[in-house]
């Protein structure tokens, strides 16, 4: 598994993809700017979700008016976030592979957070037809806003991480 | 320049930007607080310019996000403020980082707009031409202000 991620890594880092966005003056920032862009639409309305779950802040819509209402938009960011990451990868793989803090990242921490997503999407239908949540909801919204924060905690530690040259 | 130097040699700003705990924290509340900012005015305007949330009321979404972006905008400016302290001498005249400045004034100018007539465009029939070119615009503001944030050190290396 490990030589297949390393062999993965170093054919990414040797596309067309990655080695264009690091030779080119301006790409890098626009790569930049979609990971944020789609990370801002995921991750803005995932808490919004996640407090409304737990109870905190305006109760105008319930939580299931309010998971209807972000649906389509966040999966969307999901797609737009996941695809400048990657694009963001391609410009150094192996030495993403090889940092604690990706790792972490990658393998647990966004896997987890999904898998509570996708949970939380589909039980907010129950959970979330009155305005008040249950017990349950509440305790399922606060894991999944902690799930998100390690993400961009893990994802801001990642130059703390880097191997020294 | 004499208070740039002030704020820059200021303890609290040493001392917040001097350990990984402290300066890695600083990112982590910009990001996440830009994040829910960004975010929340996006639904709104997504859904005022018609290609979001359309079967639920766009006052009582509103209602629901905007406090997220209020909060998100205090977590934004206060870590963003303190990590633009620790260099405020190298911003002074750095013009992308001005010119990100400005465009995160005007992209609030927007969101208060939208925010304020969602309920009167609501009641009609129709949400009008005119206020979905200004949810477009307000969206294209934020999306503008991380260009520029992203801008900054890549275009001028501080930061």
């Amino acid at each position: 598994m490990h030589q297949f991620i390393i062999a993965f890594a170093r054919w990414v880092q040797s596309t067309h993809l990655g080695v264009g966005i690091l030779e080119s003056t301006w790409a890098f920032p626009y790569v930049q700017l979609t990971h944020f862009t789609g990370l801002s639409l995921f991750i803005g309305t995932t808490l919004a979700l996640d407090l409304r779950l737990m109870g905190v802040g305006k109760k105008s819509q319930t939580a299931a008016q309010l998971a209807d209402s972000l649906f389509a938009w966040n999966w969307l960011g999901f797609a737009i976030g996941i695809t400048g990451g990657f694009m963001l990868f391609s410009t150094a793989a192996l030495t993403y592979v090889a940092n604690p803090s990706f790792d972490v990242k990658l393998s647990m921490l966004i896997p987890a957070g999904l898998i509570l997503h996708i949970v939380n999407q589909r039980k907010v239908r129950t959970w979330g037809e009155t305005t008040e949540t249950p017990g349950i909801a509440k305790l399922a919204g606060f894991v999944e806003l902690l799930l998100w924060l390690s993400v961009v905690s893990a994802a801001v530690l990642i130059p703390y991480f880097a191997a020294e040259p | 320049m004499g208070f740039s130097q002030w704020l820059q040699h200021n303890s609290f700003v040493v001392w917040v930007n001097g350990s990984v705990v402290t300066a890695s924290s600083l990112e982590i509340i910009h990001y996440v607080g830009f994040f829910l900012l960004v975010g929340a005015t996006a639904i709104i305007d997504l859904r005022v310019m018609g290609v979001a949330a359309k079967r639920q009321s766009a006052t009582q979404l509103a209602e629901q996000v905007f406090p997220w972006m209020w909060t998100g905008l205090v977590l934004a400016t206060i870590s963003g403020f303190l990590m633009y302290a620790s260099d405020a001498t190298e911003y002074l005249h750095n013009s992308v980082f001005h010119q990100k400045l400005y465009l995160c004034v005007l992209g609030i100018i927007f969101a208060v707009i939208v925010r304020r007539n969602v309920p009167k465009w609501d009641k009609l029939p129709a949400i009008p031409g005119v206020a979905r070119v200004i949810a477009l615009i307000s969206l294209a503001l934020w999306v503008a202000t991380i260009l520029w944030g992203v801008d900054v050190p890549a275009l001028t290396g501080v930061g």
